[in-house]
């Protein structure tokens, strides 16, 4: 068995309690069998005592005020920009939309949404794929248009590329017709929001998979189209025969 | 709601303030290095993992904001008034067994250490720190925590032994 070297390090390691099992014990061993290696080890003993009673008494519980204030302002900043950043809300779109100042959208950031901007085509974390880029296109489409001027809430019907379904009208604060419709094609689904102003304008998409079906809502929980709708102030939908009159009235 | 690492910074102001006087030698100095500590604290807040040890990161931010305010002053060390950091023992009332003139020798001995010794004696035997943690704080080697923790032990026995 080899020598063990008990430097001053390695019974300070026993003493702190820093060693490994095999060295503590042959540590001990030598420590009871010679009153050298004890007497070194009791040393390292009480100057860790004396260190540790020293730095207790410097030890003053009570925090200068200002200090506190200070720390405790910082600690504020950072809870609120903690609170901020879970409820984050993207930044104004930035669109050169017809009528200007789209709000506040939520988007919940699932790979296909994308966002219309007045048929220029502003694209907001998409992934502008080829279908992708066909569903959007299908949108401006003078059939679908056509079809938008004509179909009452809640039907449906077929088109040459696919299948619309408008599921809803309503009215901004600044008296536009927007509608609310989706339109499938073979592979892929988006849901809309057109309003008239000069013909119909696409100004929301959202792209999903023809499979999310009924409404597409991302794994965040939110509906961005509800979002959207509450954000450009849509207000109630209108229904029967107010819907009617205001699809006549468009129409001129 | 408050988050873990506000609760932690708070409680830790007080050996925060202990541990940046053993750095700077100076009160008002080390009031101004913790705030500074904490400033940088919570902007890397995302580093720290609610669960492990506060106290060993928070010294180690504290002692890095250190180095640098040394950088930038390119001071070699504030010259202290021996006297000021000996009221801070305060009144050992309810102090431990040691007398006061005990106390108050054993913390000048500490005062008389080498800086790098008084550091680390301060972190493992002030701290309770272990060789690992301090070797992380002070961004030595393990074994440069264990020999210069072993002459400022030693130092500090010779220096009390003769009371």
């Amino acid at each position: 068995m080899s020598e063990l070297h008990l430097s001053d390090e390695i019974l300070m390691a026993f003493a702190d309690g820093e060693l490994d099992e095999p060295i503590a014990a042959a540590v001990a061993k030598a420590m009871a069998e010679d009153p050298g290696v004890a007497r070194r080890i009791v040393d390292f003993q009480k100057s860790r005592r004396l260190t540790r009673s020293a730095f207790s008494e410097a030890l003053t519980p009570e925090v200068p005020p200002a200090l506190h204030a200070a720390v405790s302002a910082q600690i504020e900043a950072y809870e609120a920009k903690e609170r901020r950043a879970a409820h984050e809300v993207p930044r104004r779109v930035r669109s050169r939309a017809r009528w200007s100042g789209l709000p506040f959208l939520p988007m919940a950031l699932a790979a296909s949404v994308a966002v219309v901007a007045a048929g220029i085509g502003y694209w907001a974390g998409g992934q502008g794929s080829q279908r992708t880029d066909n569903l959007m296109a299908r949108l401006e489409d003078p059939a679908t248009h056509l079809e938008l001027s004509r179909v009452a809430s809640g039907d449906e019907v077929d088109l040459p590329f696919g299948r619309l379904r408008v599921i809803s009208s309503y009215r901004l604060g600044n008296g536009a017709l927007c509608r609310e419709f989706r339109l499938t094609l073979a592979s892929e689904a988006a849901e809309a929001v057109a309003c008239r102003r000069n013909g119909w304008n696409v100004t929301f998409a959202l792209v999903g998979d023809a499979a999310a079906d009924a409404g597409y809502v991302p794994s965040g929980g939110e509906d961005p189209m509800a979002a959207y709708l509450q954000a450009v102030g849509a207000g109630t939908p209108l229904v029967d025969e107010a819907e009617a009159k205001a699809l006549a009235e468009a129409a001129r | 709601m408050p988050t873990a690492i506000g609760q932690e910074l708070v409680a830790l102001l007080p050996r925060l303030r202990r541990f940046a006087l053993v750095l700077c030698r100076s009160q008002p100095l080390a009031d101004d290095l913790v705030q500074g500590a904490c400033e940088r604290a919570l902007a890397n807040a995302d580093r720290w993992m609610p669960g492990t040890r506060f106290d060993a990161w928070m010294f180690r931010i504290l002692r890095n904001h250190w180095i640098d305010h040394l950088r930038r002053t390119r001071a070699e060390g504030m010259a202290e008034d021996i006297t000021t950091q000996t009221q801070l023992i305060g009144d050992p009332g309810e102090g431990p067994i040691l007398s006061r003139l005990v106390l108050s020798e054993v913390q000048r001995a500490i005062d008389g250490l080498p800086q790098d010794q008084r550091e680390v004696l301060a972190l493992v035997c002030g701290e309770d720190l272990s060789y690992r943690e301090a070797a992380e704080i002070l961004n030595v080697p393990i074994g440069t925590v264990m020999s210069r923790l072993a002459r400022a032990r030693r130092r500090l026995v010779e220096l009390t032994a003769a009371a």
